[in-house]
């Protein structure tokens, strides 16, 4: 009942502005809808058009290669022409596979550093807060390939810990295999072993964490600041530990902004392209799928990137879905709140929160 | 007897507040916003701590200053009721029990029946499913009181219990707290700067200002016998009588620079058409504003040109026929005079 | 305000784990930068960056990023001004698509705007597939080759492999930054100082320029200094649409990553440094606009 003024008051401007609206905001519209769908909509289109350029058929292709047939008895010329295709099919599942097994890392550990992070910066006050934050947002001003440069100083050949990194030998916990105990008390066994961290699929992580790392704390900080800390204090009263406090009550206040952090972390793990560059060394086995697109796009085979590159691009579209589904659902309760209750407003705010807010605009998280 | 005392040493928003409050009382911290009294409350709730080895917070003569605010046995009101919005209202009530550790936590059942039976407490019964943002301001309140209560506290703290509702609203709640203190006998201290509030509902009221408390007393006493300037200005209109030094000796025990001051509230001001023994002082009426039930009246004298506010009952003005401009006397019934920086 | 906080428990744990995981993933390999870069010679670096071929990546970079910030500071005030004011079909949509350039791979941004821009792309070919349309349609009114192929070329965009394309990309990753720091001040810029200017005659144009623009300026200008510094630092989406002809249309970054690729570490080092700076400095800029607009509103209140 309480929604129908306010729902009012703001429709009955717009219908009045729009009935009379000026020539001048007609072609403001109109720039504005070109410029969009010039910059943003069709290069999305394009996409997914490019990749079914050639059919429904082509675009499977690029991620299933029927088994050769021996009944068939294929030609010399069919049976190259088919172990290619397993070939390029292998290696665009083994770069989905490498950018999945990055993400199940990468996201995780940043989850867990945005959770501490925010948790620290909007519970407590204490020295350096500011400095903090300028530090988590770095990254974004660090230009991806000087991302990967700096591992490369730090782990490459003449780097820092150039000696000790490049004579590192690591197994892959990937290759974890059953040997049995014949001749062995230990059944498990590691089938292969990295050499060194740059180069590596550590370098790939390391680089990923780095240009990653800020994004589910930036999508934390406005979120927790604004809610404050009465509902901790109120629970901890009622005699809950710090961990349950935590776990039932900022939890589920977050929950949406965390989700939003974590799926767009997730997108930007899988989509990393000029970091990961750097570190992995062209090699095939450590294309993650924006290598592997840059690969098959040098190959000319435009079809098949584009067909690696929807996966990506659907990765994207979900992350703004979610997006404003968590902008509609914070904007609701916000706007439940304020209805009823004076919500915290500037004048409250220390200096020092109100500059963390214009580091991290956006209560709902929203980049930049 | 169970008490409470609280000494403390000096810290940034409190000078040296000891208060001793006894068990079952409604007590008021009463002051204008930064005079410390929020900062008080939480440190007896443990939410802010007393600088260290400053002072201590006992309850019923055990130290509690180290204890956790979990573990005080305390129940806290937030200003904005600081009510889970992610929980039911039922959720919200029963967390104080379900946080507690699994060998003292009761049963399930026992949970649902100690929460319906401070909803009922409440008068909310009906509202156990609803989310907060489903409620009214009132109910908020009220919600926030019975989740507060459920744990057992041996003190109720309440933050400016009626600062965020409405007038209408806040009236009502106040008598129901009143009510509801009576019945379950919890000793609750509770912040205000609203003065009416302080007096309607509390059995003893601690004034405060600037980090001290100036006054602790019964509502009748902080009224009728204001142990300062203070006090007496903070509790409602006054005006003021500076007395002159007109060729009359000058007292020793009068402190330096000071002149006594005296203080007499608009009631106080008795309007009268004759000067009967000639004590009175000779003023005419400036403006005549009516209030409902009572009359403002405000005077100007002749003698100094000093404004002077009367407050009369609605028969008081009608027998009195007052007009704007006629000329009257005044007499005041009840003074208090201080000694007062004229610095202030 | 600070005692309050000691009752909330966690700051040890979660100040340390903080402070542990940024201080090994980024403070340290930051660090390593900064010991490197100590370690060049300035002769090593200013020979790195005097060769021409460096030095026109520099001037590529800059140039290109100088120009697709000024067109994101048009048109994503514009953009940012009709969404917040003009509410019109669609709107939702469009607002929720300016997050697009942050959350697309910015590989996939360059396949996908190379291919727009090539030949016979949706842009680049634009004119030809007009006139494709037109002749189509005109077939089956009976006017088999209403239009000679090549009719519309001048309506064909190909970009592709040259440096406008370059800047057409560029645009495509700062497009957000303009957009999200204008909206919110306009959001909460109140109407009523514009129907004032409008009651005291002035033109819509005039209010926009002497009553609005002066109060988004300083987010409008820190909007734009942040997809400048994006821009210099791009890398994924450029390489893709650019010829990266050597001394022709190489940006910095890509230059970088050759010095790498043919393990000349620290001319790498030198340049990444050059860049870096370049970043911060235009970092710290935003920060004086910030604090600038600060003292002023301050002065004003």
């Amino acid at each position: 009942m309480a929604d129908a003024p306010i729902v009012n008051a703001q429709t009955i401007p717009t219908a009045r502005r729009a009935a009379k609206r000026t020539f001048m905001a007609r072609l403001l519209i109109a720039v504005t809808v070109l410029f969009l769908t010039a910059f943003v909509v069709l290069p999305i289109l394009n996409v997914f058009s490019e990749a079914l350029s050639n059919g429904v058929g082509a675009y499977v292709s690029t991620f299933y290669a029927p088994a050769l047939n021996p009944d068939a008895k294929p030609t010399m010329y069919e049976r190259m022409k088919l172990s290619a295709e397993r070939d390029r099919v292998e290696r665009t599942w083994s770069s989905i596979r490498l950018s999945c097994i990055v993400a199940a890392i990468v996201v995780p550990l940043n989850i867990l550093f945005g959770l501490a992070a925010a948790w620290a910066i909007t519970k407590f006050r204490f020295k350096g807060r500011v400095l903090l934050v300028s530090l988590i947002d770095l990254p974004f001003s660090i230009s991806p390939v000087i991302a990967g440069l700096i591992f490369v100083l730090l782990f490459g050949r003449g780097g820092i810990f150039g000696t000790w990194a490049t004579n590192l030998q690591w197994p892959d916990p990937t290759s974890l295999t059953w040997q049995g105990f014949a001749g062995h008390w230990w059944p498990l066994a590691f089938a292969r072993t990295y050499e060194g961290i740059i180069f590596t699929p550590l370098a790939i992580v390391l680089a990923t964490i780095f240009v990653t790392f800020p994004f589910v704390a930036r999508s934390l900080i406005p979120l927790m600041d604004v809610q404050g800390t009465e509902e901790e204090l109120a629970a901890l009263s009622l005699g809950a530990s710090g961990w349950r406090t935590f776990r039932t009550v900022t939890l589920a206040n977050i929950k949406w902004g965390l989700l939003y952090g974590a799926i767009l972390c997730t997108a930007r793990t899988f989509g990393e392209f000029g970091a990961v560059s750097v570190v992995s060394g062209h090699i095939d086995i450590n294309d993650t799928m924006p290598l592997r697109i840059e690969k098959l796009w040098d190959d000319y085979d435009m079809q098949a990137a584009f067909s690696v590159a929807t996966l990506l691009a659907g990765l994207a579209i979900l992350t703004l879905v979610i997006q404003s589904i968590v902008e509609w659902k914070t904007n609701r309760t916000q706007a439940a709140e304020s209805r009823e209750l004076e919500v915290k407003s500037d004048e409250h705010r220390s200096a020092e929160d109100q500059q963390i807010l214009r580091l991290l605009p956006g209560a709902q998280g929203r980049e930049p | 007897m169970r008490r409470i005392s609280k000494f403390y040493g000096s810290s940034q928003a409190l000078k040296d507040v000891s208060l001793k409050v006894e068990s079952g009382e409604l007590v008021a911290l009463l002051g204008p916003s930064g005079s410390g009294k929020t900062t008080l409350l939480r440190i007896i709730a443990g939410i802010e701590d007393a600088d260290p080895g400053s002072g201590k917070v006992l309850f019923d003569d055990i130290d509690v200053s180290s204890t956790e605010v979990g573990k005080r046995r305390i129940g806290f009101v937030f200003q904005h009721y600081a009510l889970f919005k992610q929980m039911s209202v039922f959720e919200n009530i029963a967390f104080g029990l379900r946080s507690k550790p699994r060998r003292e936590r009761p049963s399930n059942a026992a949970i649902r029946a100690k929460v319906e039976e401070l909803l009922t407490l409440v008068q909310l019964q009906n509202f156990a499913r609803r989310y907060p943002n489903q409620l009214s301001g009132g109910q908020r309140q009220r919600v926030a009181l019975a989740r507060a209560l459920a744990v057992e506290p041996q003190v109720l703290l309440l933050d400016e219990p009626f600062g965020a509702l409405d007038a209408t609203v806040r009236r009502e709640l106040r008598r129901w707290l009143r009510k509801l203190h009576d019945t379950i006998k919890v000793t609750t201290i509770f912040v205000t700067h609203d003065q009416e509030e302080a007096l309607e509902v509390a059995d003893r009221i601690a004034v405060m200002n600037a980090g001290k408390i100036e006054q602790f007393a019964s509502p009748e006493e902080v009224y009728e016998r204001p142990a300062n300037p203070f006090v007496f200005r903070f509790l409602g209109n006054y005006n003021l009588f500076h007395a002159r030094h007109d060729g009359g000796p000058h007292r020793h025990d009068e402190p330096e620079n000071a002149t006594p001051v005296t203080f007499v509230r608009p009631h106080d001001v008795e309007i009268l058409r004759e000067n009967p023994d000639g004590s009175a002082i000779a003023a005419k009426v400036t403006h005549i504003g009516f209030a409902g039930a009572a009359v403002n009246v405000e005077l100007l004298r002749h003698d100094d040109q000093q404004p002077i506010d009367a407050e009369l009952t609605n028969q008081a003005y009608r027998d009195l026929g007052l007009k704007q401009d006629d000329e009257v006397f005044i007499r005041l019934r009840n003074s208090h005079s201080f000694y007062e920086d004229y610095a202030i | 305000m600070a005692r309050v906080t000691r009752v909330i428990p966690g700051l040890p744990l979660t100040l340390g784990y903080a402070l542990f995981y940024l201080s090994l993933l980024v403070l340290l390999p930051l660090a390593a930068l900064v010991i490197k870069t100590t370690q060049l010679s300035w002769s090593e670096l200013i020979a790195t960056i005097v060769d021409p071929v460096v030095v026109a990546a520099f001037r590529l970079t800059l140039g290109a990023s100088i120009i697709a910030a000024a067109v994101n500071g048009v048109f994503g005030l514009i953009v940012a001004w009709v969404l917040v004011r003009e509410p019109f079909l669609g709107r939702r949509f469009f607002d929720a698509l300016i997050d697009f350039p942050f959350a697309l791979p910015t590989a996939v941004a360059g396949i996908t705007f190379s291919a727009l821009y090539l030949k016979d792309g949706w842009i680049g070919g634009f004119g030809d597939h007009l006139v494709a349309a037109a002749n189509f349609l005109a077939a089956h009114a009976g006017h088999p080759n209403l239009l000679l192929p090549g009719a519309l070329s001048g309506l064909d965009f190909p970009f592709s492999n040259t440096n406008t394309g370059i800047v057409i990309v560029l645009i495509f990753v700062g497009l957000p930054f303009v957009v999200r720091t204008v909206q919110p001040v306009l959001q909460e810029w109140d109407t009523e100082f514009e129907q004032a200017a409008h009651s005291l005659g002035a033109n819509g144009w005039t209010t926009f320029r002497r009553v609005v623009f002066p109060e988004i300026f300083p987010a409008w200008l820190s909007g734009v200094a942040l997809a400048f510094a994006r821009a210099i630092g791009e890398y994924g989406s450029v390489i893709f649409i650019a010829s990266n002809i050597p001394g022709k249309s190489q940006i910095v970054p890509l230059q970088i990553v050759i010095k790498l690729d043919e393990f000349q570490t620290s001319q790498a080092t030198a340049m990444g440094v050059v860049l870096l700076v370049i970043a911060l400095l235009v970092l710290l800029a935003i920060n004086g606009i910030e604090f600038w607009s600060r003292r002023r509103q301050r002065a004003v209140a």
